[in-house]
């Protein structure tokens, strides 16, 4: 809560939590708001330019582009998020351990990190999706296998650095238990890093979600994910705009806001004295 | 020394009227989609590799321009034996682009080569038993039991002539500079990105091709083929997306051109899979299909709606009429056949084609309609081919082009089982249609084979392993200088009547 205080505080905070009250916002409310089915076509309707009727115009199926880039909204958020935070958490476990215990078992984690990283982030998500097949379900093991490494590491060398901090020698000197200690004492310090490096990671997955979506090997048609919108335009790119540059702008949104977030939380975490 | 100072003459004489041709020397550059995979004709299947082996090699007959009969290639003249089992050829005075004569001892070769088992068209020339030469301009071929098709497949890329000397000294070499007695003889191959053809000097039709030189480039992004046209950078882009066509036509300097090729767009039903082993349920979702809304708002009206998955073509039966959209009719059908809640299909679809996508978008939503609920499966085209190949599938969305103008290759293709896929990899079979089929092959052309076509088109149509879409014409887009360019029925295109009139 007082985190939240604080973010709320600094101005790029503020602006970033608003934009992404406001996405939310329309997203849930869509059907309130909004007369279009993002799935039904008509053939009629197709390629109108933006209107008062139609925000971001129509595509080549007649679809209302606000209403499916809204709607793709909760792809492209659901999948970003839980690619980021699910990891995250994994992550900073294994940093965690690995930076307090140290010896055989940090050397053991670190080499571990070192293979994954060693591919290519794209290469290996590439790689595991081209394995298991396109879809949403296999996206989100491909992300989990891998996102999970820049927490870790992070999250260690906090935890090393915490670890030689004068209370944690107090802590030893009073005997608590070792759990106590890593959960309690080390792991909210340690973790305040990994949670600004997080919102950065956001906006690097929701682009890496609709590039693979725009490959084909992501989320499938005729969901309206943006990577989706964006491919299917390609073609109607030159008579109508539109189609390719709402949902470009709904990246962009996204990312400004997640960064705008992370810039403030940093402020926000950042050690008093 | 004064012959040496001739030869030096004559070598810099050479060199400046080289020069002086290069200078002038005009090339027609081609943008297509396709990424030919190689220029050895037994080997490939994919239209890339076939129009480039069609530009580079010649056969003994081919199909004329208008699709409907064969006209000579580098036979001059033919017979064929009423009973059908001897048909004789005579040869032209041509040459292969390495100045060798096209002699009978190179066709009995590239025949048997074709018929052979590394062949994947072997089964098109196996009946044709045995070969006579009376002289080097003049080859008999014999079967042993009557084949209709038989001539008509000499007719196909995979019969193309090749020379056997050359062939045989270089092996499978000789597919990387291959030597024909096509219009043209291939310079440069870039893989992936693009071919460089130079005119055959030898080539048999005097003054032809009037181009000295042609590229065809690889660019499989169809906008990227319309912007290198208008940028000038090609002469035709094949295949433009048909949604730009309008403002294309509209461009100055720039001409549309469009044919109707022997093709059938459709999406296989498996009907292995529950639901769609019922042929109600595949009767249902035929008439769930609004082929006339598809058409306008996918082909952008480029096409006509298809009654069955064979193009129109040869013994096509004018009179057999497409599924009409009635999702009523749908919903009674699929209600009868124990699925009135509809059901859930997979379909796989290639991603890199966006008429593709577009269409299994549309169906996808029309199917819903009557409470089939399709997934979408993107693939890339090849893995989608051997996933159909494999059976694992429920629905796959695809095409068939026929490179012949006899409608024995598609129907065995696309109706027959086992013959040659399974009927097209659907497990669909009719005893009655593979009699006919097996009756078809022996029968001379005449109205009594053309009967049996039509029966079995009538029983593809009724019994509907496929959802049917439609016929989808091939479009391209020219600068106003080019004339003569044209897409053949057969989907492949001649360039030897081109000519740059700048």
């Amino acid at each position: 809560m007082r985190i939240l205080i604080h973010l709320l505080r600094s101005p790029a905070g503020a602006a970033g939590l608003a934009m992404l009250a406001l996405t939310l916002a329309a997203t849930a409310l869509t059907p309130w708001f909004s007369p279009w089915d993002p799935y039904a076509l008509d053939f009629g309707a197709a390629m109108q330019a933006p209107s008062a009727s139609h925000w971001f115009g129509t595509d080549n199926f007649g679809r209302d582009i606000f209403t499916r880039v809204l709607a793709g909204a909760v792809f492209d958020l659901r999948i970003a998020v839980v690619c980021v935070f699910v990891p995250m958490l994994a992550g900073t476990m294994v940093g965690l351990v690995a930076g307090f215990f140290g010896g055989w078992v940090d050397a053991a984690l670190m080499r571990l990190t070192d293979v994954v990283w060693a591919f290519p982030f794209y290469v290996l998500v590439l790689a595991i999706v081209g394995v298991l097949g396109a879809s949403e379900a296999n996206l989100y093991i491909a992300f989990f296998l891998v996102n999970w490494i820049g927490y870790a590491r992070i999250v260690r060398g906090e935890t090393i650095l915490i670890a030689r901090l004068e209370y944690i020698e107090a802590t030893r000197v009073l005997r608590f238990g070792k759990l106590r200690v890593l959960l309690r004492h080390v792991l909210p310090n340690a973790v305040t890093p990994a949670l600004v490096y997080a919102m950065s990671d956001v906006v690097l997955t929701v682009q890496a979600v609709a590039a693979l979506s725009f490959f084909g090997l992501g989320v499938q048609p005729p969901a309206p994910e943006w990577g989706i919108l964006i491919v299917e335009s390609i073609d109607y790119m030159r008579e109508a705009p539109w189609m390719t540059v709402f949902p470009g702008f709904a990246i962009v949104w996204i990312g400004i806001a997640f960064s705008l977030v992370g810039e403030g939380l940093s402020v926000a975490l950042k050690p008093k004295g | 020394m004064k012959t040496r100072l001739n030869f030096r003459a004559l070598l810099l004489a050479s060199t400046l009227s080289l020069a002086a041709l290069s200078a002038e020397a005009e090339t027609l550059r081609v943008a297509m989609g396709y990424d030919p995979v190689s220029l050895d004709p037994i080997a490939t299947s994919d239209n890339g590799s076939i129009w480039t082996q069609l530009l580079i090699y010649d056969t003994l007959v081919r199909p004329d321009a208008t699709g409907t009969k064969l006209e000579p290639g580098l036979a001059e003249s033919w017979t064929v034996s009423d009973d059908g089992l001897t048909i004789r050829f005579k040869l032209r005075d041509a040459k292969f682009s390495d100045g060798t004569p096209v002699t009978a001892e190179d066709v009995q070769f590239s025949i048997a080569r074709a018929a052979s088992e590394e062949s994947g068209w072997g089964r098109f020339y196996r009946p044709i038993t045995r070969f006579e030469i009376p002289n080097p301009r003049e080859i008999v071929m014999h079967l042993t039991e009557p084949f209709t098709p038989a001539f008509n497949n000499l007719a196909l890329f995979a019969a193309a002539i090749l020379p056997k000397a050359a062939l045989e000294a270089k092996g499978a070499a000789f597919f990387d500079a291959p030597v024909g007695s096509g219009p043209f003889v291939l310079k440069k191959w870039t893989r992936g990105a693009s071919l460089e053809l130079v005119k055959n000097p030898y080539y048999w039709q005097a003054g032809k091709p009037a181009v000295d030189e042609a590229v065809l480039e690889v660019v499989t992004e169809p906008s990227a083929r319309v912007i290198k046209l208008e940028a000038g950078e090609v002469d035709v882009a094949l295949d433009p997306p048909l949604n730009q066509l309008a403002a294309l036509k509209a461009e100055p300097g720039i001409t549309t051109g469009s044919v109707t090729p022997y093709r059938a767009d459709f999406v296989q039903l498996n009907t292995r899979y529950a639901p769609l082993g019922n042929e109600k349920v595949r009767q249902a979702l035929n008439y769930a299909i609004d082929k006339t809304a598809l058409i306008k708002g996918v082909l952008y009206g480029e096409g006509t709606p298809a009654a069955s998955a064979m193009p129109v073509m040869a013994y096509a039966d004018p009179a057999l009429t497409p599924y009409p959209y009635d999702p009523a009719k749908a919903k009674a059908l699929l209600a009868e056949a124990g699925y009135p809640e509809g059901f859930e299909a997979e379909m796989l679809v290639d991603s890199g084609i966006a008429t593709q996508r577009n269409t299994a978008i549309a169906l996808q939503a029309m199917l819903a309609q009557v409470g089939v609920k399709v997934k979408i499966q993107m693939l890339e085209s090849g893995t989608q081919w051997e996933t159909t190949k494999a059976g694992g599938y429920q629905m796959s969305l695809s095409y068939t082009t026929s490179d012949t103008i006899d409608p024995d290759q598609i129907i065995g293709f696309v109706a027959v089982n086992p013959e040659r896929a399974n009927a097209y990899h659907t497990e669909w079979k009719n005893e009655r249609l593979n009699a006919l089929y097996t009756q078809e092959r022996k029968t001379v052309n005449g109205p009594e084979r053309g009967a049996m076509f039509r029966e079995m088109i009538q029983i593809l149509h009724d019994g509907a392993p496929f959802l049917f879409l439609y016929h989808p014409a091939t479009v391209w887009a020219e600068k106003d200088y080019v004339k003569g360019f044209s897409v053949l029925p057969t989907s492949n295109f001649r360039l030897e009547d081109v000519t740059i009139a700048k």
